[in-house]
């Protein structure tokens, strides 16, 4: 079957922030070719590894950024290898690279010249805060990126005294930059179908951030002009809120709030805390008309939410989880990742995890990877293992730019390209 | 090759109708709407999208105010249709035949209900592209299940990663997977987008906001699946330092003034190099066990109290100015004040941008983060007044005669 990015062909000069652009494209169906640099990517060493040992091709964080790619090692600061670049950007519908401002243009290869006889081109420069602007050259990490952005002033503690501002951890910087990118990339593809002209896209992380922190903004930018506070666990709000966070007897969490939703929902769950004989007084009718007011802010509903909070004490959270949805209530268990791919709903029924085989390890042998983060139902999504280092080299100048197998030794020999 | 208008957009003739609400699915819609498409909310007293309500205390009842609601919906147009009536549904199956696009993030199932689940849509509009976004997909046994984003963070794994080490979660002070979930949707979209305009066929598009979380969690499932290491151990989460990375130098320092703070991250021995220099070359940071990458990150409880210690002299923008010119990543832990009024950055980017708005005066929302060299974003429209498109969608797109109009507001219809 077709897959929707079938014939896009990409070339990425991607390290940390944009390589999920690629990823994420790969997995479609686009061709992704990922350039990198002589003794690859500084993101072959970010950990964790296999076996816990430090090897470029065996960075599982590199693994999971990096799917459905070719990978190609090409010096780009010598002459020959910008040629390289040149003439691969001639066959690509993409070009991403996330280089600090201005440095592919000083090599000859912005996108002023790489659209030379080539206006169809679309490129998409994913840098820290932009092509211009006082902070350009600023140096960012993702640690960075979410403070300046504003997501750390919303993550942390408020009864944990002294506690800083919390840096959600994951690279989730890098990511909320390259969902913007993508996005801007794959609607500048659809313009360049209908009109025949690419452009290019100045997108900067900085902005990204900044625009993706909820009602943190609008907070501010409206009378009464507040600013959030950070809370444990649950939305930073301009007005405190009750805890949602519950402590289970297996020393896990649940989220915890909404308890007053409906009258149905609050019946059964009285019920099922009586069975357990610790409903206490919540079989009240006061609490049946909060319950049926939907009810918020109150004493009372502070006092049931600790009644609540002792009983969920005493049972796992996977069944106060399931129990609770239910009941319909809208509450969630606090997963450490690994434990989703036991749950049959996204394994079994949804195929949310694949495995990838590798080769190049063993015979046979495959790892399960987390799969599609979307289920499209008329084309398919299917990943295939990250590329070793250089894995590909040899091939793309063999068979896209038709170079002889003596010049391409004459490459390695000099240390312009590297090969696996 | 066509001519095109010198205002034409990336998506301008993608037209979409628009069920969603509260945050995640206007989220995917804001960003169609800004790239051009013509994105029609389709609204109704009766059942009004609920972030109408988290208005500011200034609303007075109207749901024209709600600063979130301002900041989602802003390009796009409202319509008030009611699809409980038989009347309104024939309305509405009219648009879907001159659309493109329908978007929902109703519970799965409530198209169905309606009779306008994929199939039944298929038949008015055979190539229509149709993303539901629920918290856990449309098939499978937890289908009915209901999230809100801060569900979806902990079910996904999300809320655990964000924390101290031995504390509880801190997880996430916002609904992240209500925006994430909105980019998963708004992708999908585009790239079935492209695929239509290639083969002509439309498709359904089954998002769950939970696996998108899951689907940021790679690198934690495979150092379960491959070296068999879960994440829920007691050195995990790490706090803001950087053991994937094994750089130190790596985290939030306290700063003058009251919970003021900034972070430093050292990547290289050169940047090391800079930041002692930076602090006056302090005798502490001459001893061997900060003098390499390894060996910082070996002593980096130490280290960290040292540059406490320093960092507290200054306020968050003076030492992010301070160190970023000797060239070490620093950044201040930036408040919704500071983004707005100090960071000069977004200033220079005009990342605020305004239009009138008839009840709130201005519309002062974040505006798209990138500059598109040939279709760039536009603040054309405010957020829609509840209806305020409702006739000229009626009269214009769907050929309801003038005289007609009164009947379908009075009968509740429209």
């Amino acid at each position: 079957m077709a897959k929707a990015l079938d014939g896009i062909t990409v070339l990425e000069l991607c390290g940390e922030r944009g390589q999920l652009m690629g990823k994420l494209m790969g997995d479609m169906g686009a061709r992704v070719i990922k350039v990198e640099p002589i003794g690859g990517s500084e993101t072959r060493n970010i950990g964790p590894f296999k076996d816990d040992e430090i090897n470029k091709n065996q960075s599982l964080y590199f693994w999971s950024n990096n799917t459905s790619k070719e990978s190609i090692e090409v010096d780009i600061n010598s002459p020959e290898g910008i040629q390289i670049i040149k003439s691969l950007s001639k066959i690509c519908d993409v070009v991403f690279e996330d280089f600090e401002p201005g440095y592919l243009t000083s090599l000859g290869l912005g996108y002023d010249e790489l659209s030379k006889n080539h206006q169809e081109l679309v490129m998409t420069s994913l840098t820290e805060f932009g092509q211009d602007g006082p902070y350009r050259d600023y140096k960012s990490t993702d640690l960075v990126a979410l403070a300046m952005g504003g997501q750390m002033h919303s993550c942390g503690y408020d009864d944990l005294p002294g506690a800083p501002p919390i840096r959600p951890y994951g690279d989730h910087g890098n990511y909320i930059a390259a969902h913007y990118g993508l996005m801007g990339t794959l609607s500048a593809l659809i313009y360049r179908d209908f009109s025949g002209k690419g452009q290019y896209i100045d997108a900067s992380a900085h902005e990204a951030c900044s625009s993706t922190t909820e009602v943190a903004l609008p907070a501010y930018l409206y009378p009464p002009n507040k600013e959030v506070f950070r809370q444990t666990g649950r939305h930073a709000g301009t007005f405190p809120t009750a805890k949602t966070l519950c402590k289970t007897v297996d020393n896990k969490y649940l989220i915890v709030f909404r308890i007053f939703m409906d009258l149905s929902s609050w019946i059964a769950l009285v019920k099922w805390m009586d069975l357990h004989g610790m409903a206490e007084d919540l079989a009240d009718q006061k609490f049946k008309d909060m319950a049926a007011n939907r009810t918020a802010g109150t004493e009372d509903g502070d006092y049931a939410m600790e009644v609540l909070r002792k009983f969920i004490a005493t049972r796992p959270a996977e069944e106060v989880y399931r129990k609770s949805q239910e009941l319909r209530f809208p509450w969630g268990v606090v997963r450490s990742p690994e434990e989703n791919i036991d749950d049959p709903h996204f394994n079994e029924d949804r195929g949310m995890f694949t495995d990838i085989e590798h080769p190049e390890i063993g015979n046979g042998v495959s790892y399960k990877y987390v799969g599609r983060p979307y289920n499209f139902k008329g084309t398919p999504w299917s990943a295939s293992r990250p590329p070793l280092l250089a894995e590909n080299t040899e091939k793309i100048l063999l068979e896209d730019l038709n170079f002889s197998n003596e010049k391409i030794s004459d490459l390695i020999s000099s240390g312009v390209i590297g090969v696996s | 090759m066509v001519k095109l208008p010198l205002d034409k957009q990336a998506l301008s003739g993608l037209r979409v109708i628009d069920f969603s609400w509260i945050v995640a699915g206007p989220q995917n819609t804001r960003i169609l709407a800004d790239f051009g498409a013509e994105v029609i909310k389709i609204e109704n007293e009766a059942s009004l999208d609920y972030a109408r309500h988290i208005a500011s205390p200034f609303a007075n009842g109207s749901p024209n105010k709600s600063p979130l609601h301002s900041t989602l919906n802003r390009n796009k147009k409202s319509i008030t249709l009611n699809v409980m009536h038989p009347e309104g549904m024939e309305y509405l199956k009219e648009l879907i035949s001159i659309s493109d696009v329908i978007v929902e993030n109703f519970s799965a199932k409530v198209l169905e209900k309606w009779g306008l689940g994929y199939e039944e849509q298929k038949k008015i509009r055979p190539d229509i592209i149709y993303c539901s976004m629920s918290g856990f997909g449309h098939s499978g046994r937890d289908k009915g299940y209901v999230t809100w984003g801060p569900t979806a963070q902990a079910i996904s794994g999300l809320t655990y990663m964000s924390g101290l080490p031995e504390e509880e979660s801190a997880g996430w002070g916002f609904s992240y997977m209500d925006h994430t979930g909105g980019f998963y949707g708004c992708m999908a979209i585009l790239m079935a987008v492209l695929h239509r305009n290639k083969t002509g066929e439309g498709q359904h598009l089954d998002l769950s906001q939970v696996e998108a979380g899951i689907g940021l969690t790679g690198t934690a499932i495979l150092d379960y699946t491959v070296n068999n290491r879960p994440f829920r151990r007691s050195e995990m989460p790490p706090g803001n330092r950087a053991p994937e990375r094994r750089i130190a130098p790596h985290n939030s320092y306290k700063c003058k003034g009251e919970d003021r703070w900034c972070v430093i991250s050292v990547t290289t021995d050169v940047e090391w190099d800079l930041l002692v220099d930076s602090m006056e070359n302090p005798n502490w940071a001459q001893d061997p066990k900060f003098s390499s990458m390894e060996s910082r990150v070996t002593n980096q409880d130490e280290l960290d109290d040292k540059i406490n210690q320093w960092t507290q002299q200054f306020t968050p923008q003076e030492i992010m100015k301070f160190l970023q010119e000797k060239g070490v990543p620093c950044g201040a832990v930036q408040t919704p004040s500071e983004r707005v009024e100090q960071d000069q950055q977004l200033k220079h980017r005009n990342f605020i941008a305004t239009a009138p708005h008839a009840e709130l005066e201005t519309s002062r929302v974040e505006s798209i983060p990138m500059n598109m060299s040939e279709t760039p974003w536009q603040m054309k429209t405010s957020a829609p007044l509840l209806g305020e498109h409702s006739a000229d969608i009626y009269l214009d797109l769907l050929g309801v005669p003038g005289e007609e109009l009164g009947r379908l507001f009075e009968e509740g219809i429209a």
